[in-house]
């Protein structure tokens, strides 16, 4: 095997992805496809039909034939909790029913036609109770419907966790009345479901090894806690393995746990290997989506628009149990103030508990909820200025030396300026904003119903874990020199379709000289791959990355030290060090020094660094159908550094398009608690059909402690813009700004239309006051 | 269901036309459930919502995709004739649909995706019945007579008397969709297509319209519409028709319009769109197809 290195760099370079052709070709197993194993048993879940209520019973159909079902309850369950970060959530619900859909049952059988009949055939006895199913109904207390685990929330309330940020001067009230201009206004933003093409799925197994899951799994550590805390096994006698996984945004980080353990309960029962498998409906219904949120803004500002305070609410519904939602809270109150320069800033969080199926992790992690409300908002401070929203963004953007909300000095790799430059002028902005007016008036003219607009937003994303969160996390990868000089990657950073086994084989060839084909990359299993921290927050380049590139650097000069003392090729070299032994680094993530932070004044350094986008959009909207039509998108996005630009390309412009299928189509309908739409011909995505032609340009600023010259995190970034809502600001009719981001063609009727015209014609000088739930009430 | 689950299903084979008449004929009469499998893309769907079956009540599969009467596409004069079994697909690229029955090919581009078009036929959506399917409102704006065929002989329902409620039709239960006949409006015929989704693919409409009109001297003479989405069945718009057919276009105004669509239907809200939007949309694609013939609304 050949095994020096050429000169030539593979960082920067758009290299195939690793796992291309076996998609392409259909040669890649995903979990529904590895094959059976002896005596394997389908597995299915009894759900709950009702939003919330007592279970008294479950009685079994005795005219059914039970003998070779094999069932499962809560009373089954070692320790029935799942250990995500509070102990609230159980694996089967037993007596309290807080969500539609909660597992109650489970089923086992080798006849899938039979097991179908089966669940049928389960029959569940409750007495229903009165839900709460919204966060301003579970605000006010009046039906508690969630009890705090220790240490969480405040005691008898709904309230599952509270942040407050605060910045400058104390009275943010007196603040305000100092301000030539005060704006306020509310922003609701609604579910997402993150809609990855293979639904969730698991094998487990037990032997006498202890429990085995393979399955689509974003994080096989989450699930390895889980197992320790409901099995109370022995760290080593679990063991966690990925399958090749179809998409997860989210969905699958915490969500694994549950079905994994509800596969291994099966399992062990049965003594027989369980496969489940959710279809589509199941997996709409059961598992978690975006938090929806509200966000209550008041701002001041100068006569000349120079902002002075900040005061904003942010209101998540987390769902019924805890989940990841202090996390999601956190993230979303660190990004809400945006990219302005704020002196005074009151930014209160709280997340309530509703009887909904907790909502969870999804791609930029309550940060495109409060992104999209400050966005919008300096959008209604500029309408109300007069001037343009993008001369107002740009004459308070956040620069280098400037603090941010919580008191963080940028320090470095701040693209700011350069991201919203590069956006406006590559779409000729300011242009296009003029030439679209007149296209519209001569349109008018000729009495068209199609009306165009331009709207722009610039937003930053923290990449890694908040604070000091990979500090405590401890993440680790670790390198093997392999017979030959090669090298195998061990990280639990799955690649989940984002291309994290392509980059990580680019940035260990780069960093140790071993050609890129030379380097394997270890399926990540919990067995085989050290705790690298979980696949999430935009951490796996940046952080995990980094580790990854330390441990090739060390293998790599080694190696060449032995070539050096010894002769011969780099593998020959390799080879006589593995004489000895084994040739293994495994390092640990060190954070930059300078990161410092406060986990109970929420102040300091939030995050290591920010990536940082500007989205220019051109709309097309039908005045009689409200249908919209993206027509071009200009995207300007800093990643640092580019390891693989072409993959850059299609995190940005994916997740762009995933912001702009929540803001037009993607809609949950829900009645009592229970989803109408769980299927993809009902809950729209847009298709490649609806992508706008995207015209993306990657800037580089690099971040010195990221990998390959310094890369940073941008799997989330795009996701916080994207959604210029509709109508665009330069259309006609001119309004208020849209407050909701949900905006399919039919939450607009004539009635909404004029709602959100409202504000138009202010007498001058008064303050416009913004409010969401006009449009909702007019759509009614 | 999946198109590889299709393997598992046991089904027969009907080999001609006649066979397969009286095979359904038997099992009309025997009460036994079955299904004609054509492309499948409604009834794979169905299988995935409805309940299981009891052991043993599992429908009887009759696979026609393969029976080639049913997918001629014939011109006889100033008739166009489609067999049931013509995908859509087909429909796009057939140059007799295409230089005479335009509108038909604008409708197929629409239906859910190539693949689903590649699989999906006429005669399956006439015989599932859906008041959405875009296919059913493409053929009713062409006054379409549906050709059905049995043991008994061939019957031919003109459009306006099908439907009868729900995906509830005239179509006896022996009765098998064989070919939908249009009579040509002519070339200079003007045709209108127009689907409001919320996606430019695999979308089912809120509400489509289709029309087809020829115009003489300021006056409608031939009208036919057929609307999808926005009742239990194909609105066919009877009295917008009248308005169009009884009323120099100049003398519509769009007040008359309006209401001529409120009379005609009252939709619904469900999980795709609310009834007040429906009936917004419907009365502006109806605006738009009448300014498309040059009356001023």
């Amino acid at each position: 095997m050949q095994a020096d290195k050429p000169d030539s760099h593979v960082v920067g370079t758009s290299v195939g992805r690793s796992d291309g052709v076996a998609k392409v070709v259909g040669t890649a197993r995903y979990v529904d496809d590895l094959p059976k194993r002896p005596g394997e048993l389908h597995g299915v879940t009894v759900r709950a039909p009702v939003a919330r209520g007592t279970l008294r019973a479950v009685k079994f159909d005795p005219s059914f034939d039970w003998s070779d079902i094999t069932v499962v309850q809560a009373a089954d369950v070692p320790t029935n909790v799942v250990a995500v970060i509070a102990y609230d959530q159980p694996v089967l619900a037993s007596t309290a029913i807080n969500h539609a859909y909660e597992p109650i049952v489970l089923l086992a059988c080798a006849d899938r036609a039979k097991l179908a009949r089966a669940k049928l055939a389960v029959h569940l006895d409750i007495d229903p109770l009165e839900p709460v199913l919204d966060i301003q109904t579970s605000l006010s207390d009046q039906n508690v419907v969630w009890s705090a685990p220790d240490g969480f929330g405040d005691k008898g309330t709904n309230v599952m966790k509270r942040y407050l940020i605060t910045k400058g001067e104390a009275d943010v009230d007196a603040e305000h009345a100092r301000c030539a201009r005060v704006v306020s206004g509310t922003y609701s933003t609604h579910q997402q479901e993150q809609l990855y093409i293979e639904p969730q799925g698991v094998v487990a197994w037990w032997d006498d090894d202890g429990a085995h899951v393979i399955g689509s799994i974003q994080c096989p550590y989450y699930v390895h806690k889980a197992f320790l805390k409901t099995f109370g096994l022995d760290a080593e006698r679990i063991d966690i393995s990925q399958a090749v996984t179809g998409g997860g945004f989210g969905g699958k980080e915490e969500y694994p746990s549950i079905i994994a353990l509800h596969a291994a309960l099966l399992a062990k029962k049965s003594g027989r290997p369980v496969r489940m498998i959710y279809d589509r409906a199941e997996d709409i219904e059961a598992t978690t989506k975006r938090h929806p949120c509200e966000c209550e803004v008041t701002t001041g500002c100068d006569a000349d628009g120079t902002l002075r305070v900040l005061k904003m609410r942010v209101l998540m519904d987390a769902g019924a149990y805890v989940t990841l939602t202090p996390v999601v809270l956190s993230r979303g109150v660190l990004h809400a103030a945006g990219t302005y320069r704020w002196p005074t800033v009151q930014i209160e969080a709280i997340a309530v508990a509703t009887n909904t199926p907790p909502n969870g992790a999804f791609r930029g992690f309550g940060a495109p909820q409060t992104i999209w409300a400050i966005e919008r908002h300096m959008d209604a401070v500029a309408a109300y200025l007069g001037v343009d929203p993008m001369d107002l963004k740009r004459q308070n953007l956040l620069v280098e030396g400037d603090t941010t909300a919580t008191g963080q000095v940028l320090r470095m790799s701040v693209s700011s300026t350069a991201c919203l430059e590069g956006g406006l002028s590559a779409a000729r902005y300011a242009e296009r904003k003029r030439e679209l007016d007149l296209e519209n008036q001569a349109r008018a003219q000729r009495g068209e119903r199609k009306r165009l607009g331009i709207g722009a937003s610039i937003f930053m994303h923290g990449a890694g874990f908040t604070g000091s969160g990979e500090r405590m996390l401890k993440g680790k990868a670790a390198l093997d020199l392999l017979p030959g000089g090669g090298l195998r990657i061990r990280t639990a950073s799955t690649d989940i379709g984002q291309g994290t086994e392509t980059v990580f084989r680019q940035i260990a060839s780069d960093a140790s000289g071993v050609p890129m084909e030379h380097i394997d990359f270890a399926v990540p299993s919990t067995k085989v791959c050290p705790d690298s921290g979980p696949t999430v927050a935009s951490r796996t380049v940046m952080v995990v990355g980094s580790i990854v590139e330390r441990c090739a650097r060390e293998i790599g000069d080694a190696v060449k030290a032995e070539q050096a003392r010894g002769g011969g090729s780099f593998a020959q070299a390799g080879d006589r060090l593995l004489t000895k032994g084994p040739v293994t680094v495994l390092r640990q993530y060190e954070p930059p020094d300078f990161v410092k932070w406060d986990d109970t004044t929420y102040k300091g350094d939030a995050y290591p660094c920010f990536a940082w986008m500007c989205d220019v959009a051109e709309l097309e909207v039908d005045l009689d159908t409200f249908e919209v039509e993206v027509k071009r998108f200009h995207i300007a996005g800093d990643v640092g550094k580019a390891i693989n630009p072409k993959m850059c390309l299609g995190q940005l412009e994916g997740g762009t398009l995933q912001a702009i299928g929540w803001a037009l189509s993607e809609e949950l309908v829900w009645r009592d608690g229970l989803i109408k739409n769980p299927r993809i011909t009902n809950y729209i995505v847009p298709t490649a059909l609806d992508a706008p032609p995207f015209e993306t340009a990657l800037v580089e600023a690099p971040f010195e402690f990221g990998p390959g010259g310094g890369a940073k995190g941008i799997g989330e970034l795009p996701m916080d813009g994207g959604r210029r809502r509709s109508p665009p600001p330069s259309s006609t009719p001119p309004g208020s700004p849209c407050t909701t981001c949900r905006s399919p063609p039919s939450a607009f009727t004539p009635r909404a239309w004029a709602g959100r015209s409202a504000n138009d014609n202010l007498p001058e000088g008064s303050q416009p006051r913004v409010d969401s739930t006009q449009a909702q009430r007019s759509a009614a | 269901m999946t198109i590889a689950d299709l393997a598992s299903v046991p089904f027969e084979r009907a080999g001609d036309l006649a066979s397969l008449c009286a095979r359904v004929g038997e099992l009309a009469d025997s009460e036994q459930p079955f299904v004609l499998l054509a492309g499948g893309t409604d009834w794979m769907v169905e299988q995935e919502l409805r309940k299981p079956f009891a052991a043993g009540a599992e429908p009887r599969v009759i696979d026609v995709s393969r029976l080639d009467k049913l997918r001629e596409i014939r011109l006889e004069g100033n008739v166009l004739s489609i067999g049931a079994g013509v995908t859509y697909w087909e429909m796009r690229n057939s140059p007799e649909v295409r230089a005479h029955a335009p509108l038909l090919e604008r409708m197929a581009r629409d239906v859910g995706a190539i693949q689903i078009q590649a699989r999906g036929t006429l005669g399956g959506n006439l015989a599932t019945g859906s008041p959405a399917a875009d296919g059913v409102a493409a053929v009713a704006a062409y006054d379409a007579i549906l050709v059905v065929q049995s043991r008994r002989g061939v019957r031919r329902i003109p459009m306006s008397e099908l439907q009868t409620g729900y995906k509830a039709s005239t179509r006896e239960g022996d009765e098998i969709f064989v070919a939908v006949e249009i009579l040509l409006p002519g070339p200079d015929a003007r045709w209108y297509w127009r689907k409001v989704g919320t996606r430019r693919a695999q979308a089912i409409s809120k509400v489509a319209l289709g029309g087809v009109a020829r115009v003489e001297a300021g006056q409608v003479v031939r009208c036919g519409l057929g609307m999808a989405s926005v009742a239990p069945v194909t609105a066919l718009l009877p009295r917008t028709r009248e308005l169009f057919l009884s009323t120099k276009l100049e003398k519509i105004g769009p007040v008359q319009l309006d209401k001529a669509v409120d009379s005609d239907i009252s939709p619904i809200d469900d999980v795709r769109s609310t009834g007040e939007y429906r009936l917004h949309v419907a009365k502006s694609v109806v605006r738009d197809f009448a300014r498309a013939l040059g009356a001023r609304v």
